[in-house]
């Protein structure tokens, strides 16, 4: 049997942190999820990463010769969004090769996220 | 309003903290550079003046910075003797007590860089803090320091950032946040070293102070640094 979901007032808040990585090597979205958790693990070790409830919800690929980037959104609770966003800029290797992760902008929902900071268009896809 | 004023490079990353959100940045150059080839400095000034001048308008300041990397405090003494007419930012390769203490001696110093360099302390205490306060020689926390220590020695780096955080709130010497950045890599949002800064032991108000306030502070003095004959004193030309 499926778990009833939660009412909205015991959910967890959340908000939702832009964010642009250029690398050395090409990064995948599961290389982005295991750069975030480790960092965010080396910086607060498990008791204070549980506390920050880190997602990555989507990841766009910017690749071109001179420069590889990926530009995506990671999800957050709302009362830690300071301590999430200082794991941030502490990525520094990834395999051995140089990586740099900078913020964008905080959101409160994924659309506003993708307009504002990621594709400063229209959200459609 | 932020500044960095530990960067190593050239027009092109000072562009790109612009992009980030930098409203000024030092270009800082060795002094080892500047022995080996006396015009690193000039050709550099040349440069920033060339492109600065190609977009005016915007209020990004670039300042020439140099790092002196001395032996012993006497030469110390004469390299900033050398450097301070020519550069706009004297910073000072700390990390050895002597060094540590004979920078924090010197009015015309403007940052000690590192003084915590492959320490186990902080490299100053109550003593510097308080020379540091009196002369007004910012304490640098080096966030290139910090990134590239290896995981399981970070404690350590952030341990000796709190102790600098304890002097500063103690006895009001100066500490400025620069990233140290030689390339795209090394540079960091502001905002994000911000949020960031807790891990030091800061507050907000106080992080602010250290990324903006004591750079705007520093570029104020230099501007009316040949007028001063002793501290207090100044001549109106």
């Amino acid at each position: 049997m499926k778990l009833k979901i939660l009412p909205t007032h015991l959910r967890d808040k959340k908000r939702y942190l832009a964010f642009q990585a250029v690398s050395e090597y090409p990064l995948e979205r599961d290389d982005v999820i295991s750069l975030v958790l480790e960092a965010s693990g080396d910086l607060y070790g498990a008791c204070g990463t549980s506390k920050l409830g880190l997602w990555v919800v989507k990841v766009w690929k910017y690749n071109s010769s001179e420069k590889k980037m990926v530009k995506g959104i990671i999800r957050c609770n709302r009362n830690e969004v300071d301590a999430a966003r200082a794991v941030i800029p502490t990525i520094t290797r990834f395999r051995g090769k140089r990586v740099v992760f900078q913020t964008l902008g905080i959101s409160g929902t994924i659309k506003a996220a993708t307009t504002n900071f990621i594709k400063l268009k229209a959200a459609d896809d | 309003m932020f500044f960095d004023f530990h960067l190593h490079g050239d027009y092109k990353l000072a562009r790109e903290a612009e992009k980030l959100g930098y409203h000024g940045v030092a270009l800082v150059v060795h002094s080892k550079d500047c022995k080996k080839q006396a015009e690193t400095l000039k050709d550099l000034r040349k440069t920033i003046i060339k492109d600065g001048n190609q977009d005016d308008g915007n209020s990004f300041s670039l300042q020439l910075g140099v790092e002196i990397d001395a032996k012993n405090p006497e030469d110390l003494k004469k390299q900033v003797k050398k450097f301070r007419k020519n550069a706009d930012i004297l910073l000072v390769h700390g990390g050895n007590l002597k060094i540590n203490r004979a920078a924090t001696e010197d009015p015309r110093i403007d940052i000690l860089s590192h003084p915590y360099r492959n320490r186990y302390d902080s490299g100053i205490n109550h003593v510097l803090a308080v020379k540091a306060a009196e002369n007004k020689v910012a304490v640098e926390i080096n966030l290139k320091y910090f990134l590239l220590t290896r995981p399981n020695q970070r404690h350590r780096v952030l341990n000796q950032f709190q102790q600098i955080v304890k002097l500063h709130r103690k006895y009001q010497c100066p500490v400025i946040i620069t990233s140290d950045a030689s390339s795209i890599y090394g540079l960091r949002n502001p905002r994000d070293v911000m949020a960031m800064a807790p891990c030091f032991g800061m507050k907000k108000e106080e992080t602010l102070t250290a990324m903006s306030a004591i750079p705007q502070e520093i570029m104020e003095r230099n501007k009316i640094r040949d007028q001063v004959i002793v501290q207090g004193v100044r001549l109106i030309k």
